[in-house]
């Protein structure tokens, strides 16, 4: 990891850290590394992936339309709406 | 410092930590990103309390979508006793003011609290109990568990909450589960995990010594072993965490429903700007991280591999269960903690989670008594709560 990268991730996560909080980020990639290094010592050949830790099936049924939350119930929640929509900047100049 | 984010009732007896819908009630995940958001609709485990006659007192305070050792790192603050971090829930029960609490464990937070306050909570076997309304974080290991004064309480709450729910992908089958304090503790196989309790300091090892003790005056036998694998635990949860995380909390983003900063003059200003200051260092730190492991050039050295790691602990545990009934452990390193800079927190937590990890990351239960934690396979929360209940009133 380095301060490019960095800012990279940042970018990608639309986050901003300080130059103070960047230096302890960095420093968290390098310990982290030495934990991810010693966790390769561990033979997994031929072992699957295991995603689910308990059984899982698919579950299916038919498709039914319900409407569990109205419009304006929802819109409620955000912090700028218009009467019917969302509110953000202007996108399109 | 604030016991509860939201009070609800005062003459209610079981509080849900703020990570946990409540229909119309501001739920945060101790997040300032959240600040205002009210759930149109509660948490299966929350309307399962409620319909069996249960009142809710209020929303707990947790840190921040739960990541950090006791809610230190709270947006309303951490909550302490003296000096001391106490959890928030933990402590009310602790002092008597509520019966139980609901409270998610992604990272043994709950169990940390419990062992400090000197109450009991249990994590049940993952799928047992419904997520459907917990704020996600880390989905294939996080879980409600249920927190009291005892193991009675314990068996109480669960038994109301635990069950299959449509609602809820990955819920198991069975429609309800029976639990039991009644199991024949004589007799029962207990291992010790060295590595673990090498790594706590005296005052947890002298409670491990003690439980010890009270575990042979009940006639049951217990055993040291050695279990390797408890550091690729712990790394592989603190990746799989971090990964899930990331994806879990891109959606907060100053739009739907939460914070939007004030401070912005398009809408990337108002993306970035709200989730920088909506969120704090630990985790954007979670979240960065997540980022990287799952980023092209890492994804199998890390992710893929933590996967593959998860399958080798899930194995090496059920080895462990098919000659010991449970395994005993500290629940956390130290006997207590001051409050901390968030810098060191990421780290500070990913210490602490080696005591925690195996069942987050594998999905069998844990229970926290005596301040010390017991692990048992998956669906035999009954084991842990005989063994609980055989321990109480025991010096």
């Amino acid at each position: 990891m380095n301060k490019d990268k960095l800012d990279g991730l940042q970018q990608l996560n639309e986050l901003c850290l300080t130059e103070d909080e960047q230096t302890v980020m960095l420093d968290i990639f390098d310990r982290m590394k030495v934990f991810e290094d010693r966790m390769q010592q561990i033979d997994t050949e031929n072992v699957e992936v295991m995603v689910h830790v308990m059984p899982m099936v698919n579950v299916l049924r038919e498709d039914r339309r319900e409407q569990p939350f109205t419009r304006e119930s929802l819109l409620e929640g955000a912090p700028e709406h218009t009467e019917d929509s969302w509110q953000v900047p202007r996108l399109v100049r | 410092m604030k016991h509860y984010i939201t009070e609800i009732n005062p003459n209610g007896t079981i509080a849900v930590d703020d990570t946990i819908l409540v229909k119309e009630y501001e739920t945060t995940a101790g997040s300032k990103i959240l600040e205002g958001f009210v759930p149109l609709f509660s948490a299966e485990a929350v309307e399962r309390l409620i319909n069996a006659g249960y009142e809710i007192s209020g929303k707990t305070n947790v840190g921040e979508f739960g990541l950090d050792l006791l809610g230190e790192f709270s947006n309303s603050g951490a909550v302490c006793d003296g000096e001391y971090l106490v959890g928030a829930a933990a402590d009310l029960i602790a002092k008597g003011e509520i019966k139980g609490a609901l409270s998610v464990d992604l990272n043994g937070a709950p169990r940390r609290a419990a062992a400090i306050s000197g109450i009991d909570f249990i994590k049940p076997t993952y799928g047992t109990v419904s997520r459907y309304g917990v704020i996600p974080c880390a989905c294939s290991g996080e879980q409600i568990g249920v927190s009291a004064s005892n193991a009675d309480g314990l068996k109480e709450l669960l038994s109301v909450i635990a069950g299959h729910d449509d609602k809820d992908g990955t819920s198991l089958p069975a429609e309800k589960y029976e639990y039991s304090l009644d199991e024949n503790v004589s007799g029962m196989k207990i291992a010790v995990i060295r590595e673990l309790y090498d790594k706590a300091s005296d005052g947890v090892r002298a409670g491990i010594d003690s439980f010890k003790e009270k575990l042979t005056a009940v006639g049951a036998q217990v055993e040291e072993i050695t279990f390797s694998l408890v550091e690729a635990a712990q790394t592989a949860w603190q990746i799989a965490l971090a990964a899930e995380t990331c994806n879990n909390v891109s959606r907060y983003e100053g739009v739907k429903f939460g914070y939007r900063t004030p401070n912005y003059k398009n809408i990337d200003e108002l993306y970035v700007n709200s989730r920088t200051e909506g969120m704090n260092f630990l985790s954007k730190a979670a979240i960065l991280y997540g980022s990287d492991v799952l980023s092209k050039g890492r994804y199998n050295y890390c992710y893929d591999k933590t996967l593959k790691i998860r399958r080798v602990v899930h194995d090496a545990v059920k080895a462990v269960f098919s000659e010991y009934d449970a395994i005993l452990a500290p629940a956390c390193g130290e006997t207590a903690y001051v409050p901390y800079d968030i810098k060191d927190a990421f780290s500070r937590v990913f210490a602490e989670s080696i005591f925690t990890a195996v069942p987050n990351l594998t999905g069998i239960p844990a229970l926290v008594t005596n301040g010390v934690q017991l692990m048992a396979d998956v669906y035999r929360e009954s084991v842990l709560l005989s063994i609980a209940k055989s321990a109480e009133g025991r010096e």
